[in-house]
């Protein structure tokens, strides 16, 4: 069993080598647009999850990705849907040694108001980098977890 | 006559028996069962599936009722508790402040290394008496 996951990861690490040539438009991404409604927190906790054991990512770290993911769309559902019920995008981008998560939403809030909040500190906690940029019109959250083989 | 009448349901009733049994089994949406032991005075729940923003108020709003009906420790059975998140927490915390107000703690058993790893993290299992994972140990 183990071998056969460490055979699989190879395989992956192989594979995302390939893709680091590749140009933005070739590479794998892939894109989950869901409804301002905390009903369907569960399907991007589940996509989450699916994608990172895909990725060759161990259990705990699987768990880690499950739970920040579904933290951000709580926090983007909690605060965003006074002011705009349009849905947000989460866009989950592999790379050789790391997962990305971004998280865009229509809108504006004063992240600063929010930072000690306990599910953004959970985030923090178990995400190897968390960022967060705002303008205007859009809000994006960008989740970055780094494959423990390869973390230094 | 009559034998034949009572074979046909009692098959029926077992079939039900079953029915709902494996349909509570594979049930993986959230669910709160109560009982209140009578004979050592606290509040026995079992908490199943998942709790999230969705459904963390149902939950707040059912264990507050238990303390309103009678007030008691409140002891959680978590084996069959998926995942918890923030507001969740977030509902346990007022529970907690409520039942503590009364001189009164929440139990948590069984708790999976996941959820665990979530109390954790908050620091949050000094506040809740935490007891073994859901391997028992």
């Amino acid at each position: 069993m183990a071998t056969k996951r460490k055979i699989n990861s190879k395989i992956d690490s192989i594979s995302y080598q390939n893709q680091d040539n590749k140009n933005d438009e070739e590479r794998e991404v892939i894109i989950l647009t869901l409804p301002m409604n905390a009903a369907y927190i569960s399907a991007a906790r589940l996509t989450s999850s699916s994608i990172a054991n895909r990725l060759g990512f161990g259990i705990e770290e699987v768990e880690d990705i499950k739970t920040a993911v579904s933290e951000a769309c709580t926090f983007v559902i909690d605060k965003f849907s006074q002011l705009t019920q349009k849905p947000f995008v989460l866009k989950f981008e592999p790379d050789k040694d790391n997962l990305s998560v971004f998280l865009e939403v229509e809108g504006m809030v004063d992240f600063e108001r929010f930072k000690n909040e306990t599910g953004i500190l959970m985030m923090k906690a178990l995400m190897t980098e968390v960022r967060v940029t705002s303008t205007l019109s859009k809000f994006k959250m960008i989740l970055r977890k780094e494959h423990s083989e390869f973390s230094v | 006559m009559y034998w034949a009448l009572f074979i046909y349901l009692s098959v029926f009733f077992v079939f039900i028996y079953f029915y709902l049994r494996d349909k509570e089994a594979y049930d993986l949406k959230f669910s709160i069962k109560t009982n209140f032991d009578e004979e050592n005075n606290n509040w026995q729940v079992r908490i199943t599936g998942e709790v999230d923003l969705f459904n963390s108020g149902d939950m707040k709003t059912e264990l507050l009722s238990l303390l309103k009906q009678k007030e008691a420790d409140i002891f959680i059975d978590c084996s069959d508790l998926e995942y918890i998140d923030s507001t969740a927490l977030g509902a346990l915390v007022a529970v907690l402040k409520n039942a503590k107000e009364h001189e009164h703690d929440i139990y948590l058993k069984k708790v999976r290394p996941n959820i665990e790893k979530l109390f954790r993290i908050t620091n949050l299992n000094g506040a809740f008496k935490i007891e073994g994972d859901v391997h028992g140990d």
